[in-house]
């Protein structure tokens, strides 16, 4: 067994080393298809960590007109209060909102200057303890007077969690477009590396050497070479993390943002990804090849 | 050791390699197949090795139907049979111990024992001191030597020779016929197809003539031609 090893070792890096060109040309797009595909998950992170923090935070905010009778609205907030899906309820006063309206645009004084106090609504601001509720309780307040208009802001949420999976579909499909020219191209110097060497390969048939035997060299450069593009995806995107993530950590509010963790969870896949693509190339490759 | 039943090699193109032949090889027989260029010669020397199928008649070599072979069990079938050719194959980039112990690493064989393997078969064809030289520094007969060494050095059941003398001179193609004799001699049957009339007529050994895929003589101590 020992010296099987050694053979292979040996005859996969004289392999790698006869068409290096080719095989760079390989491990480089096989580089670029698995960082895709690495990104791909990482947006899929980072949707799930927004998901996650946003969704303990969500709000359902129900705006009062302007006229509604303090009768009227006591009795909506106990109706609010009674409800078995609300978690909380909590009265926002116009002059409430126009101290959050002025710390939000703190920096923009033209928009200030032109709102007064009274042009922002009171609101109650209702916290659900499942935010997927809430088509339960808009309908159960429908019709009530006093009320101008219910904002689910999960429906604003799920607007843009829409726009990032077209984003992410858009990737994975130029992710698979990649992987598959990336096994042409290990396909490629498999095939290469087995007509450099078909004169070995005829006398081992020869002799007796199964075709397994014949064909783990080759497999192993194309899995290697697979393995190579997978690492370099994992350096690509830690690379990434560190020059444009890090520094807008914490700039932007609450945003939560994708991190180590998040990349460490794509090894496997990308490593796994790697492997199975070169691993099913290489084999295709060498079925025309090497027919017993 | 060998037989055919009734065997016959049509190519695609209708060519008819080999036409109803049947016979039969004896173990440790020493057997010429003679025959003009395109006589099914090498055809025959194929399908032994199952390198293709015949297109009717079964095939059996050492007692097993080769037809009936599941394709992983061939590379076993040829470990039993060692072959030379007239172009020897060696590799040009392995000395000649390496072009040997080749045969012995790729069926997996030990380190060790292709350390006591190689120099005897080396030993058997007189190359004991070339060891260490490359393919390009032998002449033509030694070459010859070495795939012979190479084709015997897992102790195969079956020799077999296509034109192993084709591209020698008289003189090294004797040298290279005692060295089959003396393999015949230690048990291996030996079947080398060749047209060099002057070998076949000086060993008297069974000739099995082939013209246009049909048998058309099979002698015990028979010469290359009639009448020769």
């Amino acid at each position: 067994m020992a010296r099987r090893v050694d053979y292979y070792f040996k005859e996969t890096l004289q392999g790698l080393r006869r068409n290096g060109l080719v095989a760079f040309a390989a491990v480089s797009t096989a580089f670029i298809a698995l960082f895709l595909v690495g990104g791909a998950l990482l947006v899929g992170s980072e949707v799930g960590l927004l998901i996650a923090k946003t969704e303990a935070n969500v709000e359902v905010s129900v705006f009062l007109t302007n006229d509604i009778p303090p009768s009227q609205q006591a009795n909506l907030q106990q109706m609010l209060e009674t409800m078995p899906q609300v978690q909380s309820v909590h009265y926002e006063s116009k002059q409430e909102a126009y101290q959050r309206f002025l710390s939000l645009y703190a920096d923009q004084k033209a928009l200030i200057s032109n709102v007064s106090p009274d042009a922002l609504p009171a609101s109650f601001r209702v916290k659900l303890k499942d935010p997927s509720q809430f088509d339960v309780v808009a309908v159960q307040l429908e019709g009530q007077p006093g009320i101008d208009r219910i904002v689910d802001q999960r429906a604003l949420l799920n607007r843009l969690f829409a726009v990032t999976r077209v984003f992410r579909v858009g990737v994975l499909v130029v992710a698979i477009i990649m992987l598959v020219s990336a096994a042409a191209l290990i396909g490629n110097t498999v095939r290469l590396a087995v007509f450099n060497r078909r004169k070995e390969i005829g006398i081992m048939r020869l002799v007796g050497a199964t075709s397994w035997h014949i064909r783990m060299p080759f497999l192993i450069e194309g899995t290697i070479e697979g393995l190579l593009g997978a690492g370099a995806a994992i350096l690509g995107l830690f690379i990434m993390k560190v020059s444009f993530i890090d520094p807008l950590r914490g700039k932007i509010g609450f945003f939560p943002l994708v991190g180590t963790p998040q990349i460490v969870h794509t090894v496997p896949y990308l490593l796994g990804g790697g492997v199975l693509v070169a691993g099913v190339a290489s084999m295709l490759a060498m079925r025309r090849f090497l027919e017993v | 050791m060998i037989r055919l039943d009734n065997v016959t090699k049509v190519y695609k193109d209708s060519v008819k390699a080999l036409v109803e032949v049947s016979l039969e090889i004896g173990k440790g027989e020493f057997v010429f197949i003679v025959g003009p260029s395109g006589s099914g010669k090498s055809t025959m020397i194929r399908l032994l090795l199952k390198e293709e199928e015949p297109t009717k008649g079964e095939i059996f070599v050492a007692g097993k139907n080769i037809g009936r072979l599941s394709p992983w069990k061939v590379p076993y079938l040829r470990r039993n049979i060692g072959t030379v050719f007239q172009d020897f194959k060696l590799l040009s980039d392995k000395t000649v111990f390496q072009n040997v112990a080749f045969a012995l690493e790729v069926i997996g064989k030990a380190k060790h024992d292709i350390a006591v393997r190689v120099p005897e078969a080396l030993d058997l064809v007189g190359l004991k001191d070339k060891v260490g030289n490359y393919p390009n520094e032998l002449s033509g007969g030694e070459q010859q030597r070495v795939s012979i060494a190479r084709a015997f050095v897992n102790r195969p059941l079956i020799l077999l020779a296509d034109e192993p003398t084709g591209n020698l001179d008289p003189g090294t193609s004797v040298d290279i016929m005692k060295l089959l004799d003396r393999i015949n001699r230690t048990g291996t049957t030996v079947i080398m197809a060749t047209h060099d009339n002057a070998i076949v007529d000086a060993m008297r050994r069974r000739v099995i003539e082939l013209d246009g895929g049909h048998l058309v003589r099979d002698q015990a101590r028979g010469v290359y031609g009639y009448g020769a």
